[in-house]
């Protein structure tokens, strides 16, 4: 586990105002500008994700359409693990269709540069990305390229702010039995990195105490959302803060709680699988994913943005006001298939 | 010497006239046996192989099935999904059996109403249902249990999808047609003559139904159970929408997790043959239950067929439709359509509520969903055309007894209907996914998984209607000098055409809401609409889900329409 320290939080949150919806039409770099010429030869790239949120996915790769007209993006959008088992099945059959892995999970990634799956590339525009996460990766296999803070929310009809759980801990309480809703780390890889860090903060019983107060599991991480929106759940467990606030943006009763002992960040990367069908496509878009253009796109849906050139999406708090929580790379690579089976033993499912 | 140059000019000269004898029949057969051969028998044999293999190095283990076998957890998932087929088809049972007897025996009112229900229920996609039921029955929020509260001030829910009982209910639902349809048309053929001899000896409506013409159709019920059964354990969609919030893991879900990281597909294969060996074991108890009692009800003696009078009870029976068409059809599809339709399904219905946002995000700023629409509808309709094509050849072969063992190739055709959809498509992974062939992803993988599941349908209709063309008509064309296939087109198959056609249009739709044949096989770009729905489910947004779920639904009431229109009404009710 690590903490982020003041500074580098600080640096995180040390976003400007000076940009403008101008940076999505922005000249194309000179890298750019070469590898859009070789990858629309290329016609295609194929991204599998699970990082965005479906709405948002959609925007990006609408946003890459716009930007280098000639390349197609697929957006392949599932959870994390979905995602990662879809990869499996393609090496496990020999067949390359993915260029782009992208997961919330960045065990994913280790795992796959350790298994020597991933091609190193380097794209420039990381260089304007926030100091703390312009490199995710040494030797460069991946680069990060989603910042999920996730957080607690209350449905507000249900339960007054007054009474919402604070912490991580206060969902432990009997009297929230049968009002929480969760994602599950078999499908969500930010369900799996939260599990790992609720063990690693309050040890092992953490999670058999939490299914004592039977909350309902869906799969992805947004699934709580539906759940508060309807009303058949009342506090959502570990949900990012943008699908929180577009969802109340449309009028639902819905409010981000930031739990005390701080935030879980799955600050999650993207790689470029070595088999990929159309490399220069590839390459064209860990360009768009790191530079602005994407960081527009998905910040008029509430997703956090990655450049200090790109104001953060309405309505979020500042991340200096917050302490950012994750385990490792190396242990998220190890834990969470451990926690996984864990999880199964305890939940039944 | 001049004996060897005899033998010589002999073998020389017999040569042709073999090739002569070989007739285009044979070569077909011989098309035919090796087109079965890899839709049917080479995915299920690959997959009996490396169920004993060691993955990366082939040597033989049964370490899978101890892998597969060895937790109490898998365990259970067999245990759920054998009771879960049981309690679903047991249920599908009690709903259709008196609508199946009150159409065809009685003078219950609104037939065409409950024919149309039927019909309804059957189309809308297993997992479209179960998401309309999480709206309509989750304890907390679904309608059914808020006006429920509202007009009792219980504190407890009245109904409650996420439970075992819940979701059988809800598979029961979308399943029962199967069961309607075999009873009611064992049941057009009982002549009123049996009845009239139970009523003669003091029997009453209700004693003869139950001593008399239930019994007679015990084969079709038990046909129907075990069809049920088989379609329930081989279900993904819905134990994934409604058992994991239940927190009940089946044999689909536990076979989704064989393919997690890294891909265990001989472990998933271990897991999945004892499925295998359940269906047979079901079928063989079917013959025994069957073997020694008859059951013929024609005759060929005529016999009328009269309406049983049912004085005031024919309500109580027409309620009983009007109830199931409630719940499996009218209840879900309204709460699908105001939840497609509305910015937020929670709010319920308000006019400020309605939007079409939904819809035009799928068509027209959503990435897949239009590669969707049109993957399912040319995916489905390939393998229809070649399921029908391959299943009369086949049928032809078969009735006109044409070669020997004609009956292996009905065998082979016949054999899917067996096979859980789910294991089939791992059958087809770990045959034709990886090299040399490497076709996973491909359209043509999916093409031919559906094709191959899908075959027993088209083969029961076309053996069904070429029986009822006499050969003498085929004949004539002989005499008159036409060749064997010449004489199949020009004759037979344009007295088909009808049969043939209603064939292809039930198989199109099955295959259009195929789900589990198809979440193991499909690539980035051939995702078909049930897989972007699985997906779509799986992000929280039920609104946009329920507009897919629309516009699926749209299409399938185009395709039921033109085939009305082509063929009859009662197309897809029709067995034949």
């Amino acid at each position: 586990m690590f903490l982020l320290g003041r500074r580098q939080a600080l640096a995180l949150a040390a976003w400007s105002a000076t940009s403008s919806q101008a940076w999505a039409n922005a000249p194309l770099t000179p890298r750019e500008q070469e590898l859009y010429e070789a990858a629309k030869r290329e016609g295609e790239i194929t991204w599998y994700s699970g990082q965005y949120s479906a709405d948002s996915s959609e925007a990006a790769g609408r946003a890459f359409n716009a930007r280098y007209p000639g390349v197609r993006c697929n957006v392949v959008r599932s959870t994390s693990q979905v995602a990662f088992q879809r990869l499996s099945q393609d090496a496990r059959a020999g067949v390359g269709q993915c260029d782009v892995l992208s997961s919330t999970n960045s065990g994913h990634l280790l795992q796959l540069k350790r298994q020597n799956r991933l091609t190193q590339y380097r794209p420039v525009n990381a260089d304007g990305m926030l100091p703390a996460i312009r490199v995710s990766d040494p030797d460069n296999y991946f680069q990060t390229t989603f910042l999920g803070i996730f957080v607690m929310a209350h449905n507000t009809n249900l339960v007054p702010e007054a009474d919402a759980p604070r912490s991580w801990t206060d969902i432990l309480e009997p009297k929230w039995k049968d009002k929480l809703a969760v994602g599950h780390p078999g499908y969500s890889g930010a369900i799996g990195i939260w599990a790992l860090q609720m063990r690693n903060m309050y040890g092992p019983d953490y999670l058999r105490r939490f299914e004592a107060n039977k909350p309902q599991v869906g799969r992805s991480s947004v699934d709580p959302v539906t759940m508060l929106n309807s009303g058949e759940r009342a506090i959502a467990v570990a949900t990012a803060t943008g699908t929180i606030l577009l969802s109340a943006s449309r009028g639902n009763p819905l409010k981000p709680i930031y739990p005390s002992e701080g935030v879980l960040a799955a600050i999650s990367p993207s790689g470029i699988i070595r088999n990929a069908p159309h490399p220069n496509a590839a390459k064209l878009f860990m360009e768009f994913q790191t530079g602005p253009a994407m960081s527009m796109a998905v910040r008029e849906l509430f997703a956090d943005s990655l450049r200090p050139d790109v104001p953060p999406p309405q309505g979020s708090r500042p991340l200096d006001q917050v302490t950012l929580l994750s385990p490792s790379m190396e242990e998220a690579e190890r834990g969470v298939p451990e926690i996984r089976e864990q999880w199964r033993e305890i939940f039944g499912i | 010497m001049s004996a060897s140059t005899d033998t010589a000019t002999l073998a020389g000269s017999q040569r042709p006239s073999r090739l002569r004898l070989l007739e285009p029949i044979t070569i077909l057969w011989v098309a035919l046996i090796a087109a079965l051969l890899v839709l049917v028998a080479l995915p299920l044999l690959k997959m009996f192989v490396i169920s004993f293999e060691e993955q990366d190095t082939g040597v033989f283990t049964i370490q899978n099935y101890l892998t597969a076998y060895g937790r109490q957890r898998y365990l259970d998932a067999v245990r759920n999904s054998l009771l879960l087929g049981t309690l679903s088809a047991a249920i599908s049972v009690v709903l259709a059996v008196p609508m199946a007897w009150a159409v065809s025996r009685t003078d219950m009112p609104g037939k065409g109403f409950t024919w149309a229900i039927v019909l309804a229920a059957f189309i809308m996609p297993p997992y479209l249902g179960a998401i309309g039921w999480v709206l309509l029955a989750g304890p907390n929020s679904g309608w059914i249990n808020v006006v429920w509260r509202s007009l009792t001030g219980a504190t407890d829910p009245l109904v409650n999808v996420y439970t075992f009982t819940g979701m059988a209910f809800v598979i029961a639902l979308h399943s029962f047609p199967l069961v309607f349809i075999f009873v009611k048309s064992a049941l057009d053929l009982i002549s009123s003559e049996m009845e009239d001899a139970a009523n003669i000896l003091g029997g009453g409506t209700w004693v003869t139904m139950r001593k008399v013409t239930l019994p007679l159709v015990w084969p079709s019920i038990l046909g129907g159970f075990i069809l049920i059964f088989l379609e329930t354990i081989a279900l993904f969609g819905t134990p994934a929408i409604i058992g994991i919030p239940a927190r009940i893991n089946v044999v689909t879900t536990q076979l989704w997790q064989f393919f997690e990281d890294p891909v265990r597909v001989e472990v998933a294969s271990a897991f999945a043959m004892p499925l295998l060996l359940v269906t047979i074991g079901l079928i063989a108890v079917q013959k025994l239950l069957l073997a020694r009692k008859g059951f013929v009800s024609q005759t060929g003696k005529g016999g009328e067929r009269r309406q049983v009078k049912l004085g005031p009870w024919r309500w109580v029976l027409f309620g009983w439709c009007v109830l199931v068409a409630l719940l499996s059809v009218v209840k879900p599809l309204m709460v699908l359509l105001q939840a497609s339709f509305a910015k937020a399904w929670g709010r319920g219905f308000s006019f400020d509520n309605l939007t079409l946002r939904n819809y035009q995000f799928l068509l027209f700023e959503h990435d897949m969903a239009p590669q969707a629409v049109w993957n399912t509808v040319w995916f489905s309709a390939t393998s229809a055309t070649i399921a029908v094509v391959l299943a009369l050849l086949v049928a032809y072969i078969v009735v006109r007894r044409l070669i020997r063992f004609a009956d292996a190739l009905g065998f082979l055709a016949m054999a899917p209907f067996v096979i859980p959809g789910i294991v089939m498509a791992i059958g087809f992974y770990a045959a034709y996914a990886g090299p040399p062939l490497s076709l996973y992803g491909s359209a043509l993988l999916i093409i031919l998984a559906f094709a191959s599941r899908f075959l027993p349908i088209a083969y029961a209709s076309s053996q069904a209607a070429i029986r009822a063309v006499h050969p003498e008509m085929e004949e004539a064309a002989r005499i008159l000098g036409s060749g064997r296939l010449h004489a199949i087109r020009k004759v037979t198959a344009p007295l088909l055409k009808t049969s043939l056609l209603g064939g292809w249009l039930v198989v199109f739709i099955v295959a259009s809401r195929e789900l589990s044949a198809a979440i193991f096989l499909v690539g980035p770009r051939t995702r078909t609409m049930s897989v972007l729905l699985y997906d779509l489910t799986e992000q929280g947004n039920f609104e946009v889900v329920s507009a897919f779920g629309g516009i699926l639904l749209v299409i399938t009431m185009a395709i039921v329409g033109i085939g009305m229109k082509l063929v009859g009404r009662d197309f897809m009710l029709r067995r034949e």
